[in-house]
């Protein structure tokens, strides 16, 4: 048994930071508000020439066979640094590609050259690897080729250009690109049954590091903050009601964090209570990221109020990642229909 | 990463199962007679001492195992899964005296009290918290005066748990009165607890409890050789005792504290809920609750495995126990009121938490205790501001 990461497993971590700090700034996000991809060709390329986007895909598709853990640790990265882009569903696009028999979309999926959105369904029956129908939330699907759908069933890839009715709207988040739009039974490019890869609890598990890393940003964003703004002649974090705000955060981290790793363990390594556990990392992670993000808008004060300052951005990120494949309230209900913990 | 056991580390747990359900005790703890709860407790230890299973982590040369924290949580699973007591009396001396005195005391305290621990013979009780002195533990007043090779200790101590019923105590005292600053000449003491002079006095709990005590010391002559660690700087020791206590002495009630939820889960299952027609588990408001209770239960066991394989690096905890203790009260919190919610009037029972197969209104009284003992939440949080953090005091 062994929680800890690993000296290659923190420098992979320190190099994705490193890359982000500098490619990716958070400030950039209010900058391309306006464009229409919240991401731009340039950094997309540059992180897939890193190999961000192949981290656990296998090596015949251009990937570098880590593990899941692995992954889950640069999504936290991603999280924390509130790196905009559809870099989940693409991830996990290259996964379904691969794995439905379609190796060269998938190899081009990790070199950046294809992008993937993710279809979020609203309603309608899954379909199963049948003609896929019902209406759906879109993110990030400028530029991207494919969408993913993720259903408990299993997932596939639609043409993006297969979906219709697609209304763009502007999004909470000035980071992601967001529009509805529906199926009427496009048939899916492939379809990889979650018996045979859990795809959705897969990507569970990176939102949840995602989450994670949003947590700890706004954690630390309010540590930063309580030390040095001064009021009453002293640093705001020497009253308690700032100091045990900020403990709160790093509590709700450490968990949210600890657990995600045990998930995506689980998951790999195929755990009988993998699903238990991979529901239960994105019910603390959700509520860690937005509880988080919202109490460090507290701790800011007047400051945490206005567009300029970050804090906004991640509580607004945290909703967005908090919807994917399902809102805490669905994995709630799910969590509670698992059989108990092994 | 792995979550998986060794090999050798399966054989352990099956071990442990396999004797657990053979020796366990079947009768229900005596919770509420102090001499029949001490006899029950030791007989226990000392069980478990024949069975080669006391003291999975401790050194050997002490009578231990030498084993690693691994093991001891495995233990621990077993344990809790086997819906076990737990080793309330032995608490003190299994989790933090015997930790104490393993870090820090000398060969010959060590070669007397950490067999006799194991062995199932003493009861150890901590004397740290006074009157004036609870979360502020340094204001500590009762003092030692120095009388040739024995220490003179006078003053009182409270919220003693097991105190009745023990034979030691881990005492602190204050040695030197004139120190500028209130850390300094406070001593860390094994105090034998049948010495002349001390007078203990029972104090009901609000779940009926019979362990808290209050503890008079009046004129109490303990030998300068009982001193743990050097006298004057005991403030460092008592802080690696609690640190014990934050760290891995709650390991157990982590453990246990996933089995109630599912427990919890299972009599919601069966019973009628609010609407008085559906089962409790089909009621939205607790459904949630507990499924966020299952949530939070298992991020607490991935943090306290993770806390543990920090711990396999270094052999004391360090503040981040503080995070484990403060998230293990709330959640344990939470468990035991939804409870409550859930059993509606009938939780108006009078129960006792030692009550099998479950006393579900003295587990809910109880739980009040879990942000209070061992430092309260507000205290731990300062911790973790200031140690782990970095805040401004
Ligand atoms: C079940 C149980 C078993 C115990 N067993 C033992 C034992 O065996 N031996 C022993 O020595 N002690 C024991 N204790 C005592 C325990 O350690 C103390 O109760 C605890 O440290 C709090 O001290 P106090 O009771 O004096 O409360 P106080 O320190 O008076 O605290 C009262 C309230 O004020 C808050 N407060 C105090 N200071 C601050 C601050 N600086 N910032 C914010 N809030 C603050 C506290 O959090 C609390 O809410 C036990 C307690 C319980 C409940």
């Amino acid at each position: 048994m062994d929680l800890l990461s690993s000296a290659d497993q923190l420098e992979l971590a320190r190099v994705a930071a490193e890359f982000f700090t500098e490619q990716s700034p958070i400030g950039a996000i209010r900058d391309r508000r306006d464009e229409p991809g919240a991401v731009s060709r340039k950094l997309w390329s540059a992180g897939a020439d890193l190999g961000l986007l192949g981290l656990s895909a296998a090596e015949d598709i251009g990937g570098a066979g880590l593990d899941l853990e692995d992954e889950a640790l640069l999504f936290r990265e991603l999280g924390r640094r509130l790196v905009p882009g559809p870099f989940l569903s693409s991830v996990l696009g290259a996964r379904v590609a691969a794995l439905g028999g379609q190796a060269d979309l998938a190899r081009s999926i990790v070199d950046g050259e294809v992008l993937v959105g993710l279809a979020l369904r609203r309603d309608g029956e899954p379909g199963g690897g049948g003609p896929v129908e019902g209406t759906f939330a879109l993110f990030d699907t400028p530029d991207t080729r494919y969408v993913l759908v993720a259903d408990p069933s299993g997932a596939g890839l639609l043409d993006t250009a297969s979906l219709a009715e697609v209304q763009t709207t502007e999004c909470i988040d000035p980071g992601t690109r967001l529009a509805y739009g529906r199926a009427d039974g496009v048939v899916p490019l492939c379809w990889v049954p979650a018996e045979d890869d859990p795809i959705r609890s897969r990507g569970l598990v990176l939102a949840s590091a995602v989450l994670v890393g949003i947590a700890e940003a706004a954690r630390d964003l309010s540590v930063e903050h309580a030390k040095t703004r001064v009021q009453f002649g002293r640093p705001i974090g020497v009253n308690q009601a700032i100091k045990h705000a900020c403990v709160d955060m790093a509590v709700a981290s450490e968990a949210a964090w600890e657990q995600t790793l045990f998930a995506a363990i689980s998951l790999r390594s195929g755990r009988a209570d993998a699903e238990f556990q991979v529901l239960a990392a994105n019910v603390v992670a959700g509520r860690a990221a937005i509880d988080n993000a919202a109490a460090t808008i507290q701790v800011h004060g007047g400051m945490g109020f206005t567009y300029e300052h970050d804090a906004h951005l991640y509580l607004k990120r945290a909703h967005v990642i908090e919807q994917f494949f399902g809102s805490t309230r669905d994995q709630l209900d799910d969590l509670l229909s698992q059989e108990a913990a092994q | 990463m792995d979550l998986d056991f060794t090999a050798e580390q399966m054989e352990f747990r099956d071990e442990v199962r396999t004797w657990l359900t053979e020796h366990a005790p079947t009768e229900p703890r005596p919770h509420l007679d102090a001499a029949a709860m001490r006899e029950y407790d030791l007989a226990w230890q000392r069980t478990q001492w024949d069975g080669g299973w006391a003291g999975i982590a401790w050194p050997e040369r002490y009578g231990g195992r030498g084993l690693t924290l691994v093991q001891q949580l495995i233990w621990y699973e077993e344990y809790a899964r086997a819906g076990l007591p737990s080793v309330d009396a032995c608490f003190v001396g299994l989790n933090h005296a015997g930790p104490t005195l393993i870090t820090t005391a000398t060969e010959e305290q060590k070669n007397f009290h950490l067999p006799r621990i194991l062995r199932g013979e003493d009861v150890w009780c901590q004397g740290f918290s006074e009157p004036g002195a609870g979360s502020d533990l340094a204001a500590l007043s009762t003092r030692a005066e120095l009388d040739g090779d024995e220490f003179v200790v006078t003053g009182q101590k409270i919220w003693t748990s097991f105190a009745m019923i023990a034979d030691y105590q881990e005492l602190l005292v204050r040695t030197d009165r004139d120190g500028a600053k209130k850390h300094h000449g406070i001593t860390w003491l094994i105090c034998d607890m049948r010495s002349p002079g001390i007078e203990v006095r029972p104090i009901e709990t609000i779940e009926g409890g019979a362990e808290f005590c209050e503890v008079f010391y009046d004129e109490v002559r303990i030998p300068v050789a009982n001193v743990v660690g050097e006298r004057d700087k005991g403030w460092r020791v008592a802080m690696s005792t609690l640190s014990f206590e934050r760290g891995t002495a709650y390991t157990a009630s982590q453990v246990r504290l996933s089995d109630t939820v599912e427990k919890l889960i299972d009599l919601a299952r069966e019973r009628t809920g609010p609407d008085g027609r559906r089962p409790a588990i089909a009621d939205d408001e607790l459904s949630r609750r507990l499924a966020t209770a299952r949530a939070e239960v298992a991020a607490l066991r991935a943090m306290t495995y993770a806390g543990i394989c920090r711990n396999l690096r270094s052999d004391t905890p360090g503040p981040e126990g503080s995070m484990l203790k403060l998230y293990y009260a709330e959640i344990a919190k939470r468990v035991a009121r939804l409870a409550m919610d859930i059993l509606g009037a009938d939780g108006l029972r009078a129960t006792s938490r030692w009550d099998r197969p479950f006393g579900w209104s003295g587990n809910y009284l109880y739980s009040f205790s879990t942000s209070i003992g061992g430092g309260t939440s507000e205290i731990q949080r300062n911790i973790i501001g200031d140690r782990v953090l970095g805040l401004p005091r």
